[in-house]
């Protein structure tokens, strides 16, 4: 008997989820119905809906053919290409015999130095090889968001402290939503390309990080200033050589450090972004840092790598205690309170549940245990539920956690005790989409006092916040 | 020929422990006036003349020296050490009867010394000699490990230049020391000199110059980065202790090295340490009162008050400066005899503080001679001062002050945010409430010191002056202001709940509603 089968049926062929309110769980029909008819929670929040003619284009390598070549001069050629695309680009754009009519000498000269840069690139993919993905595969192959290249929303975070939503869409770009103004503010600017993660500062209003290809972006929004489009002098790149792409960012809770890390770099660097220096915690075996998460607390950060080590980093001493998964790298991690972490390992149904408990002696133990089987079933309607683990979230006051899954279009959620050191996970409930509509990624808010409030971004480019309601007197 | 040899590395081996034991002295002698610069506090500095008298102190000549021998030990050294016979200055003539120069060693020596003299002038003289303090402070050897890679990177980059100067520069002058020397030894010359360009490429003595002077850049490098992780370790200081140094006698040694340390371990503790934060929370044992946390609290804002009213001269440097100061006690700028906390928030050590009593001892004004004389003479000094030569060299430089004043600044962001926190935890683990009746004054004390901040930033009511063009300047000046704003949000966010119920001046209720909204930048 799988646990899905003791969650509450789906919602009919017409209908969908609204929300659960005290244990009942809300569907209406789709394309009628409103959440307001069941809850006034989410009224204010932000309506967020990415289509296709909100994005702004972007030259990427997909659709530079469609542009009509201008007959520029030869050193004009080269140094536009030098501009936007780089010194080899520019080689080659020299060394083409077809575009270089004009010096057939610094064709040949731009020939044998393109040669010797293929050698010298050989070279470093011959010892380093992992750096051969270019930087939005390693970001596509690690992200926790399904189909990250093609989707419309990429990634979003919610503020820590304000109903404050932080979206970035499939053109780059970073949306900010607020509860209370209706504008919507865009971040933008030309080093900002293949958005993997957003992170907002804690015990701040305006700081947001970006993680994008070539570093880390610190955006300080003015929450008072009404501008759209924020200028990029509001931009901190923070970059170092050989971290790039980053994959994630993470701020400590305390409000100080960020940790950013690359999937192509065995270093992950912790910020101090107002002097923009960056220390790097190097630790070889694993290879590349995918991700960090710091517990609640700051006393503790989970690091998963490209491999099956993950650590987990005692920030005192900062020095990590090294584990292995079993067969495949950590895909999804998430800390709850009393530094309990669950993971999951990559293609593999099973959530483990980390726990620490201290001893009377003083020591601590820490021990990995399988606390929830989601094996793939069928439901009685049909739909497959289950399988291996793409994300999972758990809400700040650690009672409900969210899960997606690889094969399935389904979001389960799940009520979670933890009484007497004992995690207990019992089923709650499923979010569907309208029609045909698959979760990428989504996110708990972060400050809702009602119960939980789960934000999730459909593949339609629709952003759903499904609050999940309890009184205490209930 | 066998005992020739053997005599020979006898005597190599002698020089090399010589010169290992003389570096070893050197190094010595060079970590203990490095340590200096920290112990003092730093030098103010804000016309061109004073900083050009202060180069010519009595440590910076005695460094110069130090150093410049270093460097001709290690050049020495290392040249033995390869076993070419630079490491002497004289060898037999093939061609004469006597004893002839050889012009590669002196070139090497002389070398070595200018290196030291280089690395003196660009890391002590035209560098900041500021301490930074890791954000976070990893275990030692794993720092080192980190630093390898940039220090040898660095040290074979960086001695390109120092030798294409002392190339060219011996290219000029060369034969007066060459000359110099082999009078004094009584040397002939044979080989061609060596401050012909063909000759200096020929002898290809500039690869081991290169060479050897990146060795001495990469020990020096080194040596400067053991310390600098040694010293900027974090340190236990005690809250109660009767023989050690204790948190709050550290913290009050301000602007210096201890002063650093204190308010860093204020941070760490109020961050991660609950043993020593309930020790703050007790109350002593006999009288029962609050004394650690009394006294760790006058030093925090002591630190944090001195700097806002640095701050504020600077600001209103253009208005006429308020003469009279008063002393900001804890307690006296709020009245708390008549708002008493109400409700949720406990209140149990709670002591009304008897207010200062202010002696406005007013100067009576003297009308005598001396006081004339010494008006005019004011003037006068004024009046020359604003002639071009004499401003440029005694006049006071732009943002020297405001940059001064920032280069301190770290230990004032520890200290904001280490109060802030520590309130933030007294909400869950102070039983007596002893933290929470200085509630007030730690908030009016951090948004005082945000507004002075705030005042920077406005464009147009900073005097000219003040205007910083520095980048390390600049970026010191938002990591301070971040710290203050993050310190506020700690506290506000915290105390979200009770925020009303704390006695607050009007004007700080009013600065502190954006941070209660979240609408801070």
């Amino acid at each position: 008997m799988s646990i899905f089968h003791s969650f509450p049926n789906l919602p009919g062929p017409e209908e969908t989820a609204f929300c659960k309110l005290n244990e009942v769980y809300c569907c209406g029909n789709a394309r009628y119905g409103n959440i307001s008819t069941f809850s006034n929670a989410t009224k204010k929040h932000p309506i967020i809906n990415v289509t296709r003619d909100l994005h702004h284009h972007r030259t990427s390598d997909e659709n530079i053919s469609m542009y009509i070549d201008v007959e520029d001069n030869l050193l004009k050629k080269i140094t536009s290409v030098w501009y936007k695309q780089g010194f080899l680009e520019a080689l080659s754009v020299a060394a083409d015999p077809s575009v270089n009519r004009e010096s057939p000498t610094l064709a040949v000269t731009a020939s044998y130095i393109l040669k010797v840069a293929n050698i010298l690139t050989a070279f470093r993919y011959f010892l380093q090889p992992h750096l051969k993905d270019i930087g939005p595969k390693i970001v596509a192959n690690y992200s926790r968001t399904r189909n990250w290249g093609q989707v419309p929303v990429k990634c979003l975070a919610w503020h820590p402290h304000t109903t404050k939503i932080a979206v970035a869409t499939v053109d780059d770009n970073v949306r900010v939503y607020c509860s209370e103004v209706t504008f919507v503010s865009t971040l933008k600017c030309k080093a900002q390309g293949h958005v993997s993660s957003l992170n907002w500062r804690p015990l701040s209003a305006s700081e947001l990080a970006v993680g994008c290809e070539q570093g880390v972006i610190v955006w300080t929004v003015d929450p008072n200033l009404m501008f759209t489009k924020p200028s990029s002098s509001n931009a901190v790149l923070l970059k170092k050589n050989g971290h790039s792409p980053v994959t994630d960012v993470s701020w400590s809770p305390n409000g100080d450090l960020l940790i950013s890390c690359s999937g192509a770099d065995t270093s992950m660097l912790v910020w101090d972004t107002a002097m923009e220096t960056a220390i790097p915690l190097r630790r070889v075996a694993g290879g590349g840092n995918v991700f960090a998460r710091w517990s609640f607390d700051a006393s503790k950060i989970f690091t998963a790598t490209s491999s099956i080590i993950f650590r987990i980093w005692d920030t005192k001493t900062w020095t990590p205690e090294r584990w292995c998964a079993r067969g495949h790298r950590v895909v999804a991690a998430c800390w709850g309170p009393d530094n309990i972490l669950l993971f999951a390992a990559k293609g593999e149904p099973m959530v483990y549940a980390l726990t620490t408990t201290s001893l009377l002696s003083g020591s601590q133990t820490t021990k990995a245990t399988p606390a929830l089987d989601v094996t793939k079933v069928e439901l009685s309607s049909g739909e497959p539920v289950g399988g291996p683990i793409l994300d999972m979230c758990w809400d700040p006051t650690g009672r409900y956690m969210a899960m997606l899954f690889e094969e399935s279009h389904l979001v389960a959620v799940f009520c979670t005790t933890y009484i007497m050191m004992q995690l207990k996970i019992d089923p709650c409930c499923f979010v569907t989409g309208v029609e045909d509509e698959i979760p990428c990624t989504m996110a708990f808010q972060q400050n809702f006092n009602d119960g939980a409030c789960l934000t999730i971004a459909w593949s339609s480019g629709r952003v759903q916040h499904f609050p999940i309601i309890y009184s205490e007197s209930y | 020929m066998d005992v020739t040899c053997d005599i020979f590395s006898k005597r190599l081996i002698i020089s090399v422990l010589w010169n290992i034991g003389l570096q070893a002295v050197i190094a010595v002698m060079l970590a203990y006036i490095y340590g200096c610069y920290y112990v003092k506090p730093l030098p103010k500095y804000f016309t061109r003349f004073s900083m050009f008298l202060s180069l010519f102190c009595t440590q910076n000549i005695i460094f110069s020296i130090l150093y410049a021998l270093s460097g001709y030990f290690t050049m020495s050294l290392y040249s033995s050490l390869a076993k070419s016979n630079f490491n002497t200055l004289k060898k037999i003539c093939e061609n004469y009867d006597g004893q002839c120069l050889l012009e590669q060693s002196l070139f090497l020596q002389m070398g070595g010394m200018w290196m030291g003299l280089y690395y003196f002038l660009n890391a002590h003289i035209f560098s900041p000699t500021t301490l930074t303090f890791p954000h976070i402070y990893q275990d030692k050897f794993q720092q080192i490990k980190l630093a390898i890679h940039s220090i040898l990177s660095c040290g074979f980059k960086n001695s390109i230049i120092p030798v294409v100067y002392y190339c060219i520069f011996y290219y000029f002058w060369g034969h007066k020391p060459r000359n110099v020397v082999s009078d004094v030894y009584g040397l002939y010359l044979e080989d061609k000199p060596l401050d012909n360009i063909l000759n200096l490429f020929g002898s290809g003595i500039w690869i081991g110059l290169w060479f050897y002077t990146s060795l001495f850049l990469i020990s020096v490098y080194a040596m400067r980065t053991v310390f600098n992780i040694v010293l900027t370790e974090p340190m236990k200081f005690p809250i109660e202790s009767s023989k050690k140094l204790t948190l709050h006698k550290a913290i009050a040694q301000k602007s210096q090295f201890n002063g650093y340390l204190g308010t860093q371990d204020l941070k760490i503790m109020s961050l991660t340490d609950t043993v020593r934060r309930k020790e703050i929370f007790t109350l002593s044992q006999p009288g029962g009162h609050p004394r650690n946390w009394n006294n760790l609290l006058q030093e925090c804002l002591k630190i944090v008050n001195d700097f806002s009213k640095e701050l504020d001269s600077i600001n209103g440097d253009m208005k006429p400066v308020e003469i009279e100061m008063l002393p900001k006690r804890p307690g006296s700028s709020i009245t708390p005899k008549s708002t008493l906390y109400t409700g949720n928030l406990r209140n149990m050590a709670y002591s009304p503080q008897l207010h200062e009593l202010k002696e406005h001892n007013k100067n009576k004004s003297e009308d005598t001679l001396l006081s004339a004389i010494k008006e005019e003479f004011n003037i006068l000094v004024q009046r020359i001062r604003q002639k071009p030569g004499i401003s440029y060299l005694f006049g006071e430089l732009t943002d020297t002050r405001l940059k001064f004043l920032l280069m301190q600044a770290q230990p004032v962001m520890w200290t904001c945010e280490g109060l802030a926190f520590i309130a933030a935890a007294s909400l869950k683990e102070d039983k007596y409430g002893v933290v929470q009746t200085d509630l007030p004054i730690v908030i009016s004390t951090l948004i005082n010191l945000k507004q002075n901040l705030d005042k920077l930033t406005k464009p147009g009511l900073v005097p000219r002056k003040h205007i910083l063009n520095d980048s390390f300047a600049l970026k010191m000046k938002s990591a301070l202001l971040s710290s203050v704003k993050l310190s506020i949000y700690k506290i506000v966010i915290t105390f979200s709940k009770y925020i009303h119920e704390i006695p607050l001046d009007p004007d700080v209720q009013i600065a502190i509603q954006p941070f209660l909204i979240c609408k801070e930048a």
